[in-house]
């Protein structure tokens, strides 16, 4: 039974920190890899579908540099990417129970907490609602 | 090791390849009539253009609620049918563009631009007034192309920008939540109003008569055009309830009839509201200078008094927020559309690396409108509202009007393929699209009198004048033209010498050749390949 390490990326300083980190759990753990990227437009406005596009392919580029970092630092560790088109919190809410994952990894925003609760953070909003330990780590962390 | 890739939306590829991920079925049917409805921003629309509509058509504006659903509606079938085949960000743009041919496509896609544009204005200047109403400066609200009403504008505007910008949502149930206490307290509103009426406790209150919907006792022909032109515009936004339908959860039905159900819900409270507002204290109270501008606010305090009126001030503003938030979004997913399909300047199509929105598109969008609003309250003081909200019933029906053409040319081998194909795809479109470039034309000439515009005597371009009979209709033009004439033909001009200048520098965008569909149900080609990303 697969039971991966789940890492949300999405490119930030945050992020990047918390796949240094997620590649050392998963080879602790001698686990497999998943890197989560989730993005979903705002329905609200209609018409979509060339946003989606745009945004789908950030996702990739963005993983397929993730990809090359995360074997860079560990070749050993089987590690895939995952775009899902979902907001982030739920996208790895989801990616966490297909893969019966055992933790997720996130970066900190490094926001200040008021800034965070405007704008949804999604640290914040995992610790409550994950079923799964969920591990944060600071940017310039590590 | 095995990769589950299950039923649950989220797919995988093996390593060193980007994956790509699944379509999931979100949106319900609640929800999608939500977005539909909110969209539209009953409140909103009818404090703006309530006023102006009895100031057209009188006693009868219930009937133009009625009469401007038929096209709405019509419209809605080519909505429908062709995000089946195409489901762009463009919309029109691209449908457009498909069926027609680049050209006129480019220049529908531009008529939603200007159309987006237009609207700012009015809803910065509705928030604005509706803002100091709240807080009791009534003295300040009156005033609604006055210095401080503009300042809370152009805020508004800043922050709606932003906010769109940083991609903040406000949660569906909360979405939900604003939008039922909209519509429960329009229908208190009502309810009340029409119960002091029969009554008798308001001075100067006529019964309700079902003669108030019969459109055919609306003279002249342009005031009816003028009035159905205004009710466009309350009717505008739904039609998003269809262009969500990927993601909803049953494709195939549920957005067919989440749009059906917001028209229908949109139609029930615009002649509710317009029966219980002139019944109350009759034509003249809506129509007179203080009022016509801001009808909800003057009303709510005659209907629940304070401090209950506050509620309706309140619903107005949340509701012109759900509006502006939903003229940003799709005016920057259309330039974006543009931009991807080498239509528009690349610029437009970056996408913000942290918040993930249209970055560039959102933030032009909200620069030029900013402009675009403290320039309007310069050139046509105190009319801002007026004019504004006349202008945009040009480009609405510019867009939907080409919209419902695109479908019938579109689809035109399947019409006689069945009857409900005949009737959906091909009659409700064409006849929409009829309707809508007739009132086009009429009011052309209506407008064109500034006697008819609601500035009265402000006349722009003074040189101009010409007269002639056409129907039986006399159309001249004295002394120059109305401005929201030259506000909404005007930026819809604009468009041409545009179009051409991109033309000389872009040709690739230009050459192709008009499509057909190949049946009801097949999906159309990605409209730039390449473009699109290949789903294997």
């Amino acid at each position: 039974m697969a039971s991966d390490i789940i890492l949300g990326y999405d490119g930030s300083d945050g992020s990047k920190a918390a796949l240094a980190v997620a590649v050392a759990v998963a080879r602790a753990f001698d686990a497999p890899l998943s890197i989560v990227f989730g993005y979903e437009p705002n329905p609200m406005g209609g018409e979509t579908a060339d946003y989606k596009d745009k945004l789908e392919k950030i996702g990739q580029t963005m993983l397929a540099g993730a990809l090359a970092d995360a074997k860079k630092l560990d070749a050993g560790v089987h590690t895939e990417v995952l775009v899902v088109p979902m907001r982030p919190v739920e996208s790895l809410l989801e990616a966490a129970l297909e893969r019966q994952a055992r933790v997720i990894v996130v970066g900190g925003t490094g926001e200040r907490p008021i800034v965070g609760a405007i704008l949804g953070s999604v640290p914040h909003k995992l610790l409550h609602r994950s079923e799964v330990p969920v591990l944060v780590v600071p940017a310039g962390g590590e | 090791m095995t990769i589950t890739t299950g039923d649950v939306g989220v797919s995988s590829v093996p390593e060193e390849s980007a994956g790509k991920g699944l379509k999931v079925g979100a949106l319900g049917l609640v929800s999608s009539l939500v977005i539909g409805v909110a969209s539209t921003a009953p409140a909103y629309s009818l404090a703006a253009t309530l006023g102006f509509v009895a100031a057209y058509v009188g006693i009868q504006s219930p009937a133009v609620m009625l009469l401007a659903f038929v096209p709405m509606l019509f419209i809605a079938a080519a909505y429908y049918y062709l995000n089946r085949a195409d489901p762009d960000c463009g919309t029109t743009f691209t449908w457009v563009t498909r069926a027609i041919g680049p050209k006129t496509g480019w220049l529908a896609g531009w008529g939603i631009l200007v159309t987006d544009l237009v609207v700012m204005p009015n809803l910065a200047s509705v928030a604005g007034v509706y803002t100091f109403h709240l807080f009791g400066a009534h003295g300040i609200a009156n005033d609604s192309s006055g210095f401080w009403v503009t300042v809370v504008g152009v805020v508004w505007i800043i922050v709606m920008t932003l906010i769109c910008y940083i991609g903040i949502e406000l949660s569906a149930r909360t979405q939900v939540a604003l939008l039922g206490a909209e519509i429960v307290i329009l229908f208190v509103f009502a309810i009340v109003a029409l119960a002091k009426v029969y009554a008798g406790s308001s001075a100067h209150s006529i019964r309700p008569s079902f003669e108030w919907l019969n459109p055919f006792r609306i003279h002249p022909i342009g005031a009816l055009s003028a009035g159905m032109l205004l009710a466009v515009f309350i009717y505008w936004g739904w039609d998003t309830a269809v262009t969500v339908n990927e993601e909803a959860k049953d494709a195939r039905r549920t957005p067919g009839r989440a749009a059906l159900m917001s028209t229908l819900v949109l139609l029930l409270i615009y002649v509710v509201v317009s029966f219980a507002a002139q019944s109350l204290h009759g034509v003249g109270f809506l129509t007179n200078g203080n009022n016509e501008g801001d009808v909800l606010n003057a009303l709510g305090t005659a209907v629940f008094g304070s401090p209950w009126n506050k509620l309706l001030l309140i619903c107005v503003l949340t509701s012109a927020s759900s509006s502006t938030q939903t003229t940003i979004l799709p005016a920057a997913r259309s330039s974006l559309s543009m931009a991807v399909h080498k239509a528009f300047p690349r610029r437009f199509a970056d996408i913000h690396p942290k918040y993930l929105s249209p970055g560039f598109s959102t933030l032009v969008f909200g620069a030029v409108s900013v402009v675009w609003y403290v320039a309007l309250d310069l050139l046509s003081p105190g009319d801002v509202l007026a004019n504004s909200i006349l202008a945009l019933g040009f480009g609405i029906a510019f867009y939907y009007g080409l919209t419902g053409f695109a479908c019938v040319f579109y689809y035109r081998k399947h019409l006689l393929k069945s009857f409900k194909n005949f009737i959906f795809i091909g009659l409700a479109p064409f006849l929409g699209a009829v309707i809508l470039t007739v009132l086009f034309v009429i009011a052309i000439f209506y407008y064109s009198d500034p006697a008819n515009s609601n500035s009265g005597t402000q006349a722009w371009f003074p040189f101009i004048h010409f007269n002639f009979t056409f129907l039986h209709q006399h159309f001249y033009v004295k002394k120059g033209l109305g401005p929201p004439l030259v506000l909404g033909v005007g930026f819809l001009l604009i468009g041409v010498p545009l179009m051409l200048l991109w033309m000389a520098r872009n040709r690739d965008f230009f050459r192709r050749d008009r499509e057909l569909a190949e049946s009801v149900d097949s999906p159309a080609p990605p409209l730039t390949p390449g473009v699109t990303p290949v789903t294997d």
